[in-house]
Protein backbone atom coordinates (compact mmCIF):
# COMPACT_ATOMS: atom_id res chain seq x y z
CA UNK A 1 0.00 0.00 0.00
CA UNK A 2 1.23 3.45 -0.82
CA UNK A 3 0.49 6.66 1.03
CA UNK A 4 -2.82 8.35 0.23
CA UNK A 5 -1.72 11.45 -1.62
CA UNK A 6 -3.75 14.60 -2.26
CA UNK A 7 -2.19 16.80 -4.92
CA UNK A 8 -3.63 20.29 -5.09
CA UNK A 9 -4.99 20.90 -8.59
CA UNK A 10 -5.22 24.68 -8.28
CA UNK A 11 -5.21 27.37 -5.62
CA UNK A 12 -8.68 27.53 -4.10
CA UNK A 13 -10.56 30.80 -4.56
CA UNK A 14 -10.62 31.40 -0.83
CA UNK A 15 -9.65 29.72 2.43
CA UNK A 16 -10.79 26.12 2.78
CA UNK A 17 -11.01 24.01 5.91
CA UNK A 18 -9.27 20.75 4.99
CA UNK A 19 -9.35 19.14 8.43
CA UNK A 20 -11.39 16.35 6.82
CA UNK A 21 -8.24 15.02 5.17
CA UNK A 22 -7.00 13.30 8.28
CA UNK A 23 -6.33 9.57 8.59
CA UNK A 24 -9.18 8.67 10.95
CA UNK A 25 -11.81 10.22 8.67
CA UNK A 26 -10.36 8.71 5.51
CA UNK A 27 -9.86 5.18 6.83
CA UNK A 28 -12.09 2.58 5.22
CA UNK A 29 -13.28 4.89 2.45
CA UNK A 30 -12.87 4.17 -1.24
CA UNK A 31 -11.21 6.70 -3.46
CA UNK A 32 -14.58 7.47 -4.98
CA UNK A 33 -16.07 8.20 -1.59
CA UNK A 34 -13.11 10.37 -0.66
CA UNK A 35 -13.49 12.34 -3.87
CA UNK A 36 -17.00 13.33 -2.84
CA UNK A 37 -16.15 14.38 0.71
CA UNK A 38 -17.12 17.99 1.44
CA UNK A 39 -14.58 20.63 2.39
CA UNK A 40 -15.96 23.84 3.85
CA UNK A 41 -14.76 26.99 2.17
CA UNK A 42 -15.67 30.65 2.45
CA UNK A 43 -19.42 30.61 1.75
CA UNK A 44 -19.10 27.54 -0.42
CA UNK A 45 -18.61 23.80 -0.13
CA UNK A 46 -15.90 22.18 -2.21
CA UNK A 47 -15.61 18.50 -2.98
CA UNK A 48 -12.24 16.91 -2.37
CA UNK A 49 -12.11 15.85 -5.96
CA UNK A 50 -12.61 19.47 -7.10
CA UNK A 51 -9.48 20.62 -5.36
CA UNK A 52 -7.25 17.58 -5.30
CA UNK A 53 -6.22 14.72 -7.47
CA UNK A 54 -5.88 11.58 -5.39
CA UNK A 55 -3.31 8.79 -5.52
CA UNK A 56 -2.44 5.88 -3.25
CA UNK A 57 -4.61 4.04 -0.77
CA UNK A 58 -3.05 3.92 2.71
CA UNK A 59 -5.19 6.24 4.81
CA UNK A 60 -2.81 5.96 7.76
CA UNK A 61 -0.19 7.80 5.71
CA UNK A 62 -1.66 10.90 4.14
CA UNK A 63 0.26 13.37 1.99
CA UNK A 64 -0.99 16.80 1.00
CA UNK A 65 1.18 17.88 -1.89
CA UNK A 66 1.45 21.40 -3.21
CA UNK A 67 -0.20 22.85 -0.14
CA UNK A 68 -1.23 26.47 -0.21
CA UNK A 69 -1.66 28.95 2.62
CA UNK A 70 -5.40 28.95 1.85
CA UNK A 71 -5.62 25.39 3.12
CA UNK A 72 -6.60 25.88 6.75
CA UNK A 73 -6.70 23.41 9.65
CA UNK A 74 -4.67 20.72 7.94
CA UNK A 75 -4.58 17.76 10.32
CA UNK A 76 -6.78 19.51 12.87
CA UNK A 77 -8.20 17.04 15.37
CA UNK A 78 -5.84 14.28 14.23
CA UNK A 79 -6.05 11.16 16.38
CA UNK A 80 -3.28 9.06 14.89
CA UNK A 81 -1.49 8.23 11.69
CA UNK A 82 0.95 10.26 9.66
CA UNK A 83 0.30 13.39 7.66
CA UNK A 84 2.91 14.95 5.43
CA UNK A 85 2.41 18.41 3.98
CA UNK A 86 4.51 19.59 1.09
CA UNK A 87 4.31 23.31 0.45
CA UNK A 88 3.05 26.18 2.53
CA UNK A 89 0.34 25.25 4.99
CA UNK A 90 -2.29 27.67 6.17
CA UNK A 91 -3.33 28.64 9.67
CA UNK A 92 -4.34 26.27 12.46
CA UNK A 93 -2.35 23.28 11.19
CA UNK A 94 -2.73 20.45 13.73
CA UNK A 95 -5.19 22.40 15.83
CA UNK A 96 -6.49 20.27 18.73
CA UNK A 97 -4.70 17.17 17.47
CA UNK A 98 -4.41 14.35 20.01
CA UNK A 99 -1.90 11.96 18.52
CA UNK A 100 -0.09 11.10 15.34
CA UNK A 101 2.56 12.96 13.40
CA UNK A 102 2.40 15.90 11.04
CA UNK A 103 5.49 16.72 9.01
CA UNK A 104 5.50 19.97 7.05
CA UNK A 105 8.06 20.45 4.31
CA UNK A 106 7.64 24.16 4.08
CA UNK A 107 6.19 26.98 6.16
CA UNK A 108 3.01 27.10 8.21
CA UNK A 109 0.67 29.93 9.05
CA UNK A 110 -0.47 31.18 12.41
CA UNK A 111 -1.75 29.12 15.33
CA UNK A 112 0.11 25.93 14.40
CA UNK A 113 -0.77 23.26 16.96
CA UNK A 114 -3.22 25.54 18.73
CA UNK A 115 -4.78 23.66 21.60
CA UNK A 116 -3.12 20.39 20.66
CA UNK A 117 -3.06 17.70 23.33
CA UNK A 118 -0.72 15.11 21.90
CA UNK A 119 1.21 14.00 18.86
CA UNK A 120 4.03 15.73 17.06
CA UNK A 121 4.28 18.50 14.49
CA UNK A 122 7.57 19.05 12.70
CA UNK A 123 7.84 22.12 10.49
CA UNK A 124 10.91 22.38 8.28
CA UNK A 125 10.35 26.07 7.56
CA UNK A 126 8.95 28.98 9.50
CA UNK A 127 5.80 29.24 11.61
CA UNK A 128 3.52 32.24 11.95
CA UNK A 129 2.38 33.89 15.15
CA UNK A 130 0.83 32.07 18.09
CA UNK A 131 2.56 28.72 17.49
CA UNK A 132 1.48 26.30 20.22
CA UNK A 133 -1.00 28.72 21.68
CA UNK A 134 -4.77 28.44 21.85
CA UNK A 135 -7.50 29.82 19.66
CA UNK A 136 -8.46 33.39 20.46
CA UNK A 137 -10.71 33.36 23.47
CA UNK A 138 -9.58 30.01 24.83
CA UNK A 139 -7.93 29.96 28.23
CA UNK A 140 -5.22 27.44 27.43
CA UNK A 141 -2.78 26.86 24.62
CA UNK A 142 -1.29 23.53 23.67
CA UNK A 143 -1.64 20.97 26.47
CA UNK A 144 0.54 18.13 25.26
CA UNK A 145 2.64 16.79 22.42
CA UNK A 146 5.50 18.50 20.68
CA UNK A 147 5.87 21.18 18.03
CA UNK A 148 9.25 21.50 16.37
CA UNK A 149 9.89 24.50 14.13
CA UNK A 150 13.17 24.25 12.24
CA UNK A 151 13.00 27.85 11.07
CA UNK A 152 11.72 30.92 12.85
CA UNK A 153 8.46 31.42 14.73
CA UNK A 154 6.35 34.55 14.88
CA UNK A 155 5.17 36.58 17.83
CA UNK A 156 3.42 35.10 20.85
CA UNK A 157 4.83 31.60 20.38
CA UNK A 158 3.65 29.45 23.27
CA UNK A 159 0.99 31.94 24.39
CA UNK A 160 -1.04 30.41 27.26
CA UNK A 161 0.79 27.12 26.74
CA UNK A 162 -0.35 24.57 29.33
CA UNK A 163 1.82 21.50 28.75
CA UNK A 164 4.02 19.92 26.10
CA UNK A 165 7.07 20.97 24.14
CA UNK A 166 7.48 23.90 21.77
CA UNK A 167 10.89 23.75 20.13
CA UNK A 168 12.13 26.47 17.82
CA UNK A 169 15.49 26.09 16.15
CA UNK A 170 15.57 29.60 14.77
CA UNK A 171 14.37 32.88 16.22
CA UNK A 172 11.06 33.67 17.90
CA UNK A 173 9.16 36.92 17.78
CA UNK A 174 7.98 39.22 20.52
CA UNK A 175 6.23 38.05 23.68
CA UNK A 176 7.49 34.48 23.39
CA UNK A 177 5.86 32.25 26.05
CA UNK A 178 3.51 35.04 27.04
CA UNK A 179 0.91 34.05 29.62
CA UNK A 180 2.50 30.60 29.74
CA UNK A 181 0.78 28.32 32.24
CA UNK A 182 3.22 25.40 32.18
CA UNK A 183 5.18 23.25 29.78
CA UNK A 184 8.49 23.81 28.07
CA UNK A 185 9.48 26.12 25.24
CA UNK A 186 12.96 26.21 23.77
CA UNK A 187 14.27 28.83 21.35
CA UNK A 188 17.79 28.22 20.13
CA UNK A 189 17.97 31.54 18.30
CA UNK A 190 17.00 35.00 19.45
CA UNK A 191 13.70 36.13 20.89
CA UNK A 192 12.00 39.47 20.47
CA UNK A 193 10.94 41.78 23.25
CA UNK A 194 9.30 40.82 26.52
CA UNK A 195 9.79 37.06 26.52
CA UNK A 196 7.79 35.41 29.29
CA UNK A 197 5.32 38.29 29.60
CA UNK A 198 2.80 37.31 32.31
CA UNK A 199 4.27 33.82 32.46
CA UNK A 200 2.82 31.96 35.46
CA UNK A 201 4.74 28.68 35.46
CA UNK A 202 6.68 26.64 32.93
CA UNK A 203 10.14 26.74 31.45
CA UNK A 204 11.51 28.87 28.64
CA UNK A 205 15.02 27.97 27.53
CA UNK A 206 16.85 30.44 25.32
CA UNK A 207 19.91 29.48 23.35
CA UNK A 208 20.93 33.09 22.97
CA UNK A 209 20.69 35.96 25.35
CA UNK A 210 17.87 38.43 24.61
CA UNK A 211 18.65 42.12 24.45
CA UNK A 212 16.77 42.62 27.67
CA UNK A 213 14.34 40.85 29.94
CA UNK A 214 11.21 42.17 31.56
CA UNK A 215 11.92 43.94 34.85
CA UNK A 216 9.45 41.57 36.47
CA UNK A 217 11.91 38.69 36.23
CA UNK A 218 14.47 38.26 39.01
CA UNK A 219 17.85 36.73 38.51
CA UNK A 220 18.09 33.44 40.38
CA UNK A 221 21.72 32.58 39.65
CA UNK A 222 23.64 30.07 37.61
CA UNK A 223 22.50 26.57 38.36
CA UNK A 224 23.30 23.17 36.96
CA UNK A 225 19.95 21.57 37.72
CA UNK A 226 19.39 17.86 37.30
CA UNK A 227 15.84 18.33 36.04
CA UNK A 228 17.09 20.64 33.29
CA UNK A 229 19.81 18.16 32.40
CA UNK A 230 17.12 15.48 32.04
CA UNK A 231 14.97 17.86 30.04
CA UNK A 232 17.78 18.79 27.65
CA UNK A 233 18.70 15.15 27.21
CA UNK A 234 15.10 14.37 26.30
CA UNK A 235 15.32 16.95 23.49
CA UNK A 236 18.07 15.08 21.69
CA UNK A 237 15.48 13.01 19.82
CA UNK A 238 14.25 16.18 18.11
CA UNK A 239 17.19 16.73 15.83
CA UNK A 240 20.87 17.51 15.62
CA UNK A 241 20.65 21.12 16.74
CA UNK A 242 18.87 20.21 19.95
CA UNK A 243 21.23 17.31 20.35
CA UNK A 244 24.32 19.47 20.11
CA UNK A 245 22.73 22.09 22.37
CA UNK A 246 21.99 19.47 25.03
CA UNK A 247 25.31 17.70 24.74
CA UNK A 248 27.21 20.98 25.10
CA UNK A 249 25.92 21.03 28.70
CA UNK A 250 25.29 24.80 28.47
CA UNK A 251 25.76 26.88 31.55
CA UNK A 252 22.35 28.39 32.17
CA UNK A 253 21.46 31.66 33.82
CA UNK A 254 18.11 31.26 35.59
CA UNK A 255 15.53 34.01 35.84
CA UNK A 256 12.26 33.67 37.73
CA UNK A 257 9.00 35.40 36.97
CA UNK A 258 6.82 36.88 35.76
CA UNK A 259 6.41 38.47 39.16
CA UNK A 260 3.60 40.49 37.65
CA UNK A 261 1.46 37.35 38.12
CA UNK A 262 2.23 34.00 39.72
CA UNK A 263 5.97 34.30 39.26
CA UNK A 264 6.78 30.60 39.23
CA UNK A 265 8.01 30.47 35.67
CA UNK A 266 11.66 30.16 34.77
CA UNK A 267 13.69 31.49 31.87
CA UNK A 268 17.00 29.72 31.40
CA UNK A 269 19.48 31.54 29.21
CA UNK A 270 22.51 29.88 27.72
CA UNK A 271 25.56 32.04 27.10
CA UNK A 272 23.70 34.67 29.10
CA UNK A 273 25.16 38.09 29.44
CA UNK A 274 22.32 39.50 31.50
CA UNK B 1 24.98 -39.11 76.36
CA UNK B 2 21.30 -38.97 75.52
CA UNK B 3 20.98 -42.73 76.11
CA UNK B 4 22.54 -42.26 79.52
CA UNK B 5 20.13 -39.47 80.44
CA UNK B 6 17.23 -41.61 79.29
CA UNK B 7 18.34 -44.44 81.47
CA UNK B 8 18.05 -42.08 84.43
CA UNK B 9 14.44 -41.39 83.50
CA UNK B 10 14.85 -37.86 82.04
CA UNK B 11 12.35 -36.66 79.37
CA UNK B 12 13.90 -37.24 75.95
CA UNK B 13 12.53 -34.87 73.29
CA UNK B 14 13.88 -36.92 70.39
CA UNK B 15 15.12 -35.64 67.05
CA UNK B 16 13.73 -34.91 63.59
CA UNK B 17 15.37 -37.16 61.05
CA UNK B 18 16.47 -35.47 57.86
CA UNK B 19 15.16 -37.04 54.66
CA UNK B 20 17.87 -36.40 52.10
CA UNK B 21 17.00 -35.33 48.56
CA UNK B 22 20.57 -35.48 47.33
CA UNK B 23 24.08 -34.29 47.96
CA UNK B 24 26.02 -31.27 46.71
CA UNK B 25 29.78 -31.67 47.08
CA UNK B 26 28.99 -34.37 49.60
CA UNK B 27 26.72 -32.12 51.66
CA UNK B 28 23.28 -33.66 52.24
CA UNK B 29 20.36 -31.51 51.14
CA UNK B 30 17.07 -32.21 52.84
CA UNK B 31 14.03 -33.14 50.78
CA UNK B 32 11.92 -30.22 51.91
CA UNK B 33 10.85 -26.84 50.65
CA UNK B 34 11.05 -23.16 51.44
CA UNK B 35 7.62 -21.70 51.92
CA UNK B 36 7.12 -18.15 50.67
CA UNK B 37 4.18 -15.79 50.52
CA UNK B 38 2.89 -13.01 48.34
CA UNK B 39 4.02 -9.45 49.01
CA UNK B 40 3.76 -6.10 47.30
CA UNK B 41 7.04 -4.74 46.00
CA UNK B 42 8.61 -1.81 44.23
CA UNK B 43 12.01 -0.88 42.87
CA UNK B 44 13.53 2.53 43.39
CA UNK B 45 16.55 3.80 41.50
CA UNK B 46 18.57 6.23 43.58
CA UNK B 47 21.22 8.29 41.85
CA UNK B 48 23.77 10.79 43.10
CA UNK B 49 26.58 12.98 41.82
CA UNK B 50 28.92 10.29 43.14
CA UNK B 51 28.31 6.64 43.88
CA UNK B 52 29.13 7.32 47.49
CA UNK B 53 26.19 9.73 47.93
CA UNK B 54 23.82 7.38 46.11
CA UNK B 55 24.97 4.59 48.38
CA UNK B 56 24.51 6.69 51.52
CA UNK B 57 20.89 7.26 50.56
CA UNK B 58 20.30 3.64 49.54
CA UNK B 59 21.79 2.28 52.75
CA UNK B 60 19.70 4.64 54.84
CA UNK B 61 16.52 3.93 52.86
CA UNK B 62 16.91 0.19 53.31
CA UNK B 63 17.88 0.35 56.96
CA UNK B 64 15.76 -1.29 59.68
CA UNK B 65 13.83 -3.24 57.08
CA UNK B 66 14.75 -6.85 57.77
CA UNK B 67 11.32 -8.30 58.47
CA UNK B 68 7.75 -7.11 58.13
CA UNK B 69 7.12 -8.63 61.55
CA UNK B 70 8.48 -5.56 63.31
CA UNK B 71 9.84 -3.24 60.63
CA UNK B 72 6.69 -2.93 58.56
CA UNK B 73 8.56 -3.62 55.34
CA UNK B 74 11.56 -5.49 54.02
CA UNK B 75 14.08 -3.66 51.91
CA UNK B 76 17.54 -4.09 50.53
CA UNK B 77 19.98 -3.03 47.87
CA UNK B 78 19.44 -5.00 44.69
CA UNK B 79 22.55 -3.89 42.82
CA UNK B 80 24.70 -0.99 41.74
CA UNK B 81 23.89 0.67 38.44
CA UNK B 82 26.39 2.09 36.00
CA UNK B 83 25.96 5.58 34.58
CA UNK B 84 24.59 4.00 31.40
CA UNK B 85 21.80 2.29 33.32
CA UNK B 86 20.36 5.26 35.20
CA UNK B 87 17.82 7.76 33.87
CA UNK B 88 20.05 10.75 34.58
CA UNK B 89 23.40 9.28 33.59
CA UNK B 90 24.77 9.38 37.13
CA UNK B 91 25.93 6.52 39.34
CA UNK B 92 23.00 4.75 40.91
CA UNK B 93 21.79 2.08 43.26
CA UNK B 94 18.58 0.13 42.85
CA UNK B 95 16.72 -0.90 45.95
CA UNK B 96 13.71 -3.14 46.42
CA UNK B 97 11.06 -2.57 49.08
CA UNK B 98 8.50 -5.24 50.06
CA UNK B 99 5.41 -4.91 52.23
CA UNK B 100 2.34 -6.99 52.97
CA UNK B 101 -0.15 -4.65 51.28
CA UNK B 102 -0.23 -1.84 48.73
CA UNK B 103 -1.18 0.56 51.50
CA UNK B 104 1.79 -0.46 53.65
CA UNK B 105 4.12 -0.23 50.69
CA UNK B 106 2.89 3.26 49.87
CA UNK B 107 3.47 4.34 53.45
CA UNK B 108 6.99 2.95 53.68
CA UNK B 109 8.02 4.10 50.22
CA UNK B 110 6.97 7.62 51.08
CA UNK B 111 8.61 7.61 54.50
CA UNK B 112 11.87 6.05 53.43
CA UNK B 113 12.26 8.18 50.31
CA UNK B 114 11.27 11.29 52.23
CA UNK B 115 13.57 10.72 55.15
CA UNK B 116 16.53 9.00 53.52
CA UNK B 117 16.74 10.10 49.87
CA UNK B 118 15.21 13.56 49.88
CA UNK B 119 17.53 14.38 52.75
CA UNK B 120 20.72 13.11 51.12
CA UNK B 121 22.83 15.62 49.15
CA UNK B 122 22.69 15.45 45.33
CA UNK B 123 20.44 12.40 45.15
CA UNK B 124 17.41 11.83 42.94
CA UNK B 125 14.81 9.06 43.01
CA UNK B 126 13.37 7.29 39.99
CA UNK B 127 10.86 4.53 39.46
CA UNK B 128 12.66 1.29 38.65
CA UNK B 129 9.66 -0.79 37.60
CA UNK B 130 9.00 -0.93 33.85
CA UNK B 131 5.50 0.14 32.79
CA UNK B 132 4.70 -3.24 31.30
CA UNK B 133 5.18 -5.09 34.58
CA UNK B 134 3.71 -2.52 36.98
CA UNK B 135 0.56 -3.92 38.54
CA UNK B 136 -0.48 -0.57 39.96
CA UNK B 137 1.16 2.74 40.77
CA UNK B 138 2.40 4.22 44.02
CA UNK B 139 2.81 7.91 44.65
CA UNK B 140 6.47 8.82 44.95
CA UNK B 141 7.17 12.45 44.06
CA UNK B 142 3.42 12.88 43.98
CA UNK B 143 3.43 12.36 47.75
CA UNK B 144 6.74 14.06 48.57
CA UNK B 145 6.13 17.21 46.58
CA UNK B 146 4.32 18.93 49.42
CA UNK B 147 7.66 19.35 51.16
CA UNK B 148 8.22 22.07 48.57
CA UNK B 149 5.63 24.21 50.35
CA UNK B 150 4.19 25.48 47.11
CA UNK B 151 7.55 26.08 45.40
CA UNK B 152 7.69 22.59 43.92
CA UNK B 153 7.65 22.37 40.14
CA UNK B 154 6.16 19.59 38.07
CA UNK B 155 7.91 18.75 34.82
CA UNK B 156 6.84 16.30 32.15
CA UNK B 157 10.01 14.94 30.56
CA UNK B 158 9.96 12.22 27.95
CA UNK B 159 6.42 11.22 28.90
CA UNK B 160 7.20 10.90 32.62
CA UNK B 161 6.22 13.39 35.25
CA UNK B 162 8.90 14.53 37.66
CA UNK B 163 8.73 16.76 40.70
CA UNK B 164 11.40 19.32 41.40
CA UNK B 165 11.42 20.12 45.09
CA UNK B 166 13.61 23.01 46.21
CA UNK B 167 16.13 21.94 48.84
CA UNK B 168 19.19 23.61 50.28
CA UNK B 169 21.65 22.18 47.74
CA UNK B 170 19.43 22.92 44.76
CA UNK B 171 16.55 20.68 43.79
CA UNK B 172 15.48 17.18 44.71
CA UNK B 173 14.23 15.52 41.53
CA UNK B 174 11.82 12.69 41.97
CA UNK B 175 9.65 10.73 39.57
CA UNK B 176 5.97 11.18 40.33
CA UNK B 177 5.05 7.51 40.54
CA UNK B 178 6.68 4.17 41.26
CA UNK B 179 5.38 0.90 39.94
CA UNK B 180 4.07 -1.80 42.22
CA UNK B 181 4.54 -5.46 41.41
CA UNK B 182 3.28 -8.58 43.10
CA UNK B 183 6.44 -9.92 44.67
CA UNK B 184 7.28 -12.86 46.88
CA UNK B 185 8.78 -12.81 50.35
CA UNK B 186 10.21 -15.53 52.51
CA UNK B 187 12.29 -17.64 50.16
CA UNK B 188 14.94 -19.21 52.39
CA UNK B 189 17.42 -21.93 53.13
CA UNK B 190 19.36 -22.95 56.21
CA UNK B 191 23.02 -23.79 56.34
CA UNK B 192 23.73 -26.43 58.96
CA UNK B 193 27.42 -26.30 59.89
CA UNK B 194 29.80 -27.86 62.31
CA UNK B 195 30.52 -24.59 64.05
CA UNK B 196 29.87 -20.86 63.86
CA UNK B 197 32.95 -20.08 61.77
CA UNK B 198 32.05 -22.69 59.15
CA UNK B 199 28.45 -21.48 59.05
CA UNK B 200 29.48 -17.86 58.59
CA UNK B 201 32.01 -18.73 55.93
CA UNK B 202 29.46 -20.76 53.96
CA UNK B 203 26.83 -18.03 54.36
CA UNK B 204 29.24 -15.38 53.11
CA UNK B 205 30.00 -17.48 50.04
CA UNK B 206 26.30 -17.91 49.42
CA UNK B 207 25.50 -14.21 49.84
CA UNK B 208 28.32 -13.18 47.49
CA UNK B 209 26.89 -15.46 44.81
CA UNK B 210 23.27 -14.44 45.41
CA UNK B 211 24.02 -10.72 45.22
CA UNK B 212 24.66 -11.22 41.50
CA UNK B 213 21.09 -12.35 40.91
CA UNK B 214 18.72 -9.59 39.82
CA UNK B 215 15.21 -8.96 41.16
CA UNK B 216 16.04 -10.24 44.65
CA UNK B 217 17.22 -8.84 47.95
CA UNK B 218 18.55 -10.47 51.09
CA UNK B 219 17.01 -8.15 53.68
CA UNK B 220 18.88 -9.29 56.80
CA UNK B 221 22.24 -7.94 58.04
CA UNK B 222 24.92 -9.09 55.65
CA UNK B 223 22.17 -11.10 53.99
CA UNK B 224 22.18 -13.60 56.84
CA UNK B 225 19.82 -14.43 59.73
CA UNK B 226 20.89 -16.20 62.88
CA UNK B 227 17.53 -15.86 64.60
CA UNK B 228 15.42 -18.10 62.46
CA UNK B 229 11.87 -18.09 63.75
CA UNK B 230 8.88 -20.32 64.02
CA UNK B 231 5.28 -19.18 63.99
CA UNK B 232 3.84 -18.48 67.45
CA UNK B 233 5.21 -18.48 70.95
CA UNK B 234 4.38 -19.57 74.44
CA UNK B 235 3.86 -15.84 75.05
CA UNK B 236 0.51 -14.78 73.66
CA UNK B 237 1.68 -11.38 72.44
CA UNK B 238 4.36 -12.80 70.16
CA UNK B 239 3.49 -13.97 66.67
CA UNK B 240 6.93 -15.48 66.11
CA UNK B 241 9.64 -16.87 68.32
CA UNK B 242 12.99 -18.65 68.10
CA UNK B 243 13.17 -21.70 65.90
CA UNK B 244 14.14 -24.02 68.76
CA UNK B 245 14.47 -27.06 66.52
CA UNK B 246 17.61 -25.50 64.99
CA UNK B 247 19.14 -23.95 68.12
CA UNK B 248 22.25 -25.94 69.06
CA UNK B 249 22.01 -24.78 72.68
CA UNK B 250 18.59 -26.41 72.99
CA UNK B 251 19.61 -29.88 71.84
CA UNK B 252 18.42 -32.23 74.52
CA UNK B 253 15.71 -29.85 75.67
CA UNK B 254 13.59 -29.60 72.57
CA UNK B 255 12.79 -31.77 69.57
CA UNK B 256 15.89 -30.93 67.57
CA UNK B 257 16.20 -30.95 63.80
CA UNK B 258 19.98 -30.73 63.92
CA UNK B 259 21.80 -33.65 62.42
CA UNK B 260 24.75 -35.23 64.14
CA UNK B 261 27.76 -32.91 64.07
CA UNK B 262 25.81 -29.65 63.54
CA UNK B 263 26.90 -26.91 65.94
CA UNK B 264 25.59 -23.73 64.25
CA UNK B 265 22.89 -22.79 61.78
CA UNK B 266 22.50 -19.67 59.67
CA UNK B 267 19.56 -18.84 57.46
CA UNK B 268 19.41 -16.79 54.28
CA UNK B 269 16.08 -15.15 53.49
CA UNK B 270 15.27 -14.02 49.97
CA UNK B 271 12.58 -11.62 48.79
CA UNK B 272 12.09 -11.37 45.07
CA UNK B 273 10.00 -9.77 42.38
CA UNK B 274 9.18 -13.17 40.90
CA UNK B 275 9.45 -16.87 41.74
CA UNK B 276 12.03 -17.60 39.07
CA UNK B 277 14.48 -15.08 40.49
CA UNK B 278 14.08 -16.46 44.02
CA UNK B 279 14.61 -20.02 42.76
CA UNK B 280 17.71 -18.90 40.89
CA UNK B 281 19.08 -17.10 43.95
CA UNK B 282 18.47 -20.16 46.12
CA UNK B 283 20.15 -22.38 43.58
CA UNK B 284 23.35 -20.33 43.31
CA UNK B 285 23.37 -19.65 47.05
CA UNK B 286 23.07 -23.26 48.11
CA UNK B 287 25.68 -24.39 45.60
CA UNK B 288 28.08 -21.69 46.83
CA UNK B 289 27.43 -22.62 50.47
CA UNK B 290 28.18 -26.28 49.76
CA UNK B 291 31.40 -25.51 47.93
CA UNK B 292 34.18 -27.27 49.79
CA UNK B 293 31.78 -29.94 50.99
CA UNK B 294 31.76 -31.34 54.48
CA UNK B 295 35.46 -30.58 54.68
CA UNK B 296 34.46 -26.89 54.87
CA UNK B 297 32.32 -27.66 57.87
CA UNK B 298 28.92 -27.67 56.15
CA UNK B 299 26.97 -30.69 57.33
CA UNK B 300 23.59 -30.08 55.70
CA UNK B 301 21.19 -27.78 53.87
CA UNK B 302 17.54 -27.46 54.64
CA UNK B 303 14.76 -24.89 54.29
CA UNK B 304 12.05 -23.43 56.44
CA UNK B 305 8.37 -24.06 55.90
CA UNK B 306 5.17 -24.21 57.84
CA UNK B 307 3.74 -27.34 56.33
CA UNK B 308 2.45 -25.42 53.34
CA UNK B 309 -0.09 -23.50 55.39
CA UNK B 310 1.53 -20.06 55.29
CA UNK B 311 2.22 -19.28 51.69
CA UNK B 312 1.42 -20.50 48.21
CA UNK B 313 4.97 -20.37 46.89
CA UNK B 314 6.99 -23.52 47.57
CA UNK B 315 10.63 -23.79 46.54
CA UNK B 316 11.59 -27.46 46.75
CA UNK B 317 15.25 -28.19 47.38
CA UNK B 318 15.07 -31.35 45.28
CA UNK B 319 14.80 -29.01 42.27
CA UNK B 320 18.53 -28.48 42.76
CA UNK B 321 19.02 -31.98 41.42
CA UNK B 322 16.48 -31.76 38.61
Amino acid sequence: MSALKFVLRHTPPSAVDVSGLRPALLAGKSRKEITKLPLTGWNEIHRVGDLFSIRGDDAQRVVVDGADERLLRIGAGMEGGELTVVGTAGDYLGESMRSGTIVVRGDVGTFVGAGMRGGRIDVSGNAGAFAGSGRAGTLQGMAGGAIVVRGNAGDRAGDRMRRGLLLIEGNAGDYCASRMLAGTAVVLGRVGIDAGYLMRRGTLILGRSPAELLPTFNHNGWHDLLAIRLLLESLTVHGKRFQSFARSRPSLSRWLGDLGCDGKGEILIALGRL
Amino acid sequence: MRARAASRGARVPGTIVMKVAGELDGVPVEDTFAEAFGMRATRLVITGETRAWARHAAVAATGFATSVIACGCEAGIERELSVRETPDGRPGISILIFAMSSKDLQKHLERRTGQCVLTCPTTAAFNGVPNEVAHEWLQLGGALRYFGDGWQISKLIGGKRYWRIPVMDGEFVCEEKAGLVKGIGGGNFLILAADGASARSAAERAVAAMRKVRNVILPFPGGVVRSGSKVGSKYKTLIASTNDAYCPTLVGLTRSALPEGAGAVLEIVIDGLDAGSIAKAMDVGIRAACRGGTGAGVVGITAGNYGGKLGPHHFHLKELFA
